[in-house]
C-alpha cells in the first residue's frame, strides 16, 4: 500500500494549490486514495468473521518482538474480528461489540434501547437540527430493533452482523455514534476542553475530528463514546515498543470494561476473552 | 415518501424545512428543486451592514446518491459572484466544511449559514491571490481540488 504525502510546498500556497504539476498532482493523488480506499472496501470486510487470535502469528512471522506479544495476547483473549481500516473502526468495532455483548443479557439489552430511544431529545436540546439527527437516530432504533426482537441469542448475533456488514445500515450506526460522542463532549465541555490540544474549542473539535465520518479516534472520543453509552472499554496496545507484554488501559480509568479493543497504530480490532 | 432513496428522503425533509422556515435572507428556488432533488438554486441576499449589503447571490448545490455521507458540491452561479478571498470568480468557494470537515450532521441550512457568515465577517473585497491561475485550471468539480484551509478570520 502506497502512502502519499502531499509536498511542503503545497503549504505555502494562498488558498488552492498554485503550480501546474501541483494541479495535476491533486487529482492523481484523489485518484491513488480513492483506488486504495477501493482496494480496501473489496479486501477487509466492515465487520469480519470471528477468528481465533493466533492466526495474528502469520501478519508478523518475520519479526520476534511481535510474535512474542501476539503469544502473550492469546494468555487472556481466545479470538479477534477484524474491522476495515477507514478512519471509523473505533466507532464501528465499539458500537458492534458493545451491542453483541448487550444480547448476552436481556435486561441490560432493554435497558439500553430504553436509554438510546431517549437520546434524540438530548441532541436536539443541544442544538443538533432535527432531521439531521433523526435519520441516524431512527436506524440505530432500527437496528437495535431488530436484533432486540430475535429471541436465540445466536440468531440475533448473526443478524447484527449482517447488518453492520450492510452500509446503509453500519454507516447510520458509526454516525449516530459519532453524533452522541459529540454530544457528551459539548454536554460535559469544561471537562472535556483539558484535553483538547490549541485554542480549539470543545464545539470546533466536534466539528472538525467528531462528527466527520472517516476521522480518526483518540483517547478523548473513547472516553466520551463510553461516557455517552454507560459503559468502559479496555483498550490493548500492540506496537512495536519493547517489552513481551502489550499494554492495556481501562477506559475510563478503573472500570470493568464490556468492550475489549485491540489496538496497533493507527486500527482497532475487537478481542474477545478467554 | 415510500419509494425514494434514503438521500432523496434526506433532501425532501431539508427542502421543506428551508422552505417553511428559511435563515434570514436565503430562499430556496423550490420549482427547480421539486424537478430535480438533486439540484438546488438558493438565493443569498448580501446581509445589511456589511460590504454585501444590497448584493443578490446565487448558490447552486449538486447532491450524489450518497448524500448526505458525501458533501454537497456548492457553488455561486449567475451573474454576480461575490468578490471575496475565499470566493474564486469561476464561483469555487474555498470553506472546509464543503470538503475536509463535512459531517453527515450538516446540512444546506448549515452550509447556507457558513457562507452567510463567510460574507459577512469580509473586510476587504478582493478575489484569492492566485484567482487568474486556479480559475484557468482547476476541475469544474471544486470537490476535485485539494484545498489548503488556512485563515478562518475572513
Amino acid at each position: 500500500m502506497v502512502i502519499v504525502i502531499m509536498g511542503d510546498e503545497a503549504k505555502n500556497s494562498s488558498t488552492a494549490t498554485e503550480d501546474v504539476s501541483q494541479l495535476n498532482q491533486d487529482e492523481l493523488i484523489m485518484a491513488q486514495q480513492r483506488q486504495i480506499e477501493k482496494e480496501i472496501s473489496e479486501t477487509i470486510p466492515l465487520v469480519g468473521d470471528l477468528e481465533n487470535i493466533l492466526l495474528l502469528e502469520h501478519e508478523y512471522s518475520n519479526d520476534d518482538v511481535y510474535q512474542e506479544k501476539v503469544k502473550n495476547l492469546a494468555k487472556k483473549y481466545k479470538s479477534i474480528r477484524r474491522t476495515r481500516p477507514d478512519g471509523n473502526c473505533f466507532f464501528r468495532a465499539f458500537s458492534f461489540a458493545y451491542i453483541e455483548r448487550l444480547l448476552d443479557k436481556k435486561e441490560d439489552f432493554d435497558a439500553f434501547y430504553k436509554k438510546t430511544a431517549k437520546s434524540k431529545d438530548d441532541l436536539v436540546e443541544l442544538g443538533f437540527q432535527q432531521f439531521t439527527v433523526e435519520d441516524f437516530y431512527d436506524t440505530y432504533l432500527d437496528v437495535l430493533k431488530r436484533v432486540g426482537d430475535i429471541a436465540e441469542v445466536e440468531g440475533a448475533k448473526t443478524e447484527l452482523h449482517s447488518l453492520f456488514n450492510d452500509q446503509g445500515y453500519s454507516d447510520y450506526m458509526v454516525v449516530y455514534l459519532r453524533l452522541l460522542t459529540s454530544g457528551q463532549l459539548q454536554k460535559e465541555k469544561d471537562f472535556y476542553s483539558c484535553f483538547i490540544e490549541g485554542h480549539t474549542t470543545v464545539e470546533d473539535f466536534c466539528h472538525q475530528e467528531v462528527e466527520p465520518m472517516y476521522k480518526e479516534s483518540d483517547h478523548i472520543h473513547i472516553i466520551a463514546a463510553c461516557a455517552a453509552l454507560g459503559t468502559g472499554v479496555r483498550v490493548v496496545y500492540m506496537d512495536r515498543g519493547t517489552g513481551k507484554a502489550v499494554t492495556e488501559h481501562d477506559l475510563p480509568e478503573g472500570c470493568v470494561p464490556s468492550v475489549h479493543l485491540l489496538y496497533r497504530p493507527g486500527h482497532y480490532d475487537i478481542l474477545y476473552p478467554i | 415518501m415510500a419509494g425514494m432513496s434514503p438521500s432523496e428522503k434526506r433532501l425532501q425533509k431539508e427542502l421543506m424545512s428551508l422552505m417553511k422556515e428559511p435563515p434570514p435572507g436565503v430562499s430556496v428556488d423550490a420549482e427547480i428543486a421539486e424537478q430535480n432533488l438533486l439540484l438546488w438554486i438558493i438565493r443569498m441576499e448580501g446581509v445589511s451592514g456589511t460590504l454585501y449589503e444590497g448584493e443578490q447571490f446565487e448558490l447552486q448545490f449538486k447532491f450524489s446518491n450518497k448524500y448526505p455521507f458525501d458533501s454537497p458540491e456548492v457553488t455561486f452561479v449567475g451573474n454576480n459572484i461575490p468578490v471575496h478571498p475565499h470566493v474564486y470568480s469561476n464561483g469555487h468557494i474555498c470553506l472546509s466544511i464543503l470538503t475536509d470537515d463535512w459531517s453527515p450532521a450538516l446540512s444546506v441550512q448549515s452550509v447556507c449559514l457558513s457562507i452567510v457568515s463567510m460574507l459577512s465577517s469580509c473586510k476587504e473585497k478582493k478575489r484569492p491571490p492566485d484567482n487568474a491561475f486556479y480559475v484557468k485550471t482547476c476541475n469544474k468539480n471544486p470537490k476535485k481540488t485539494k484545498w489548503w484551509y488556512h485563515d478562518d478570520s475572513v
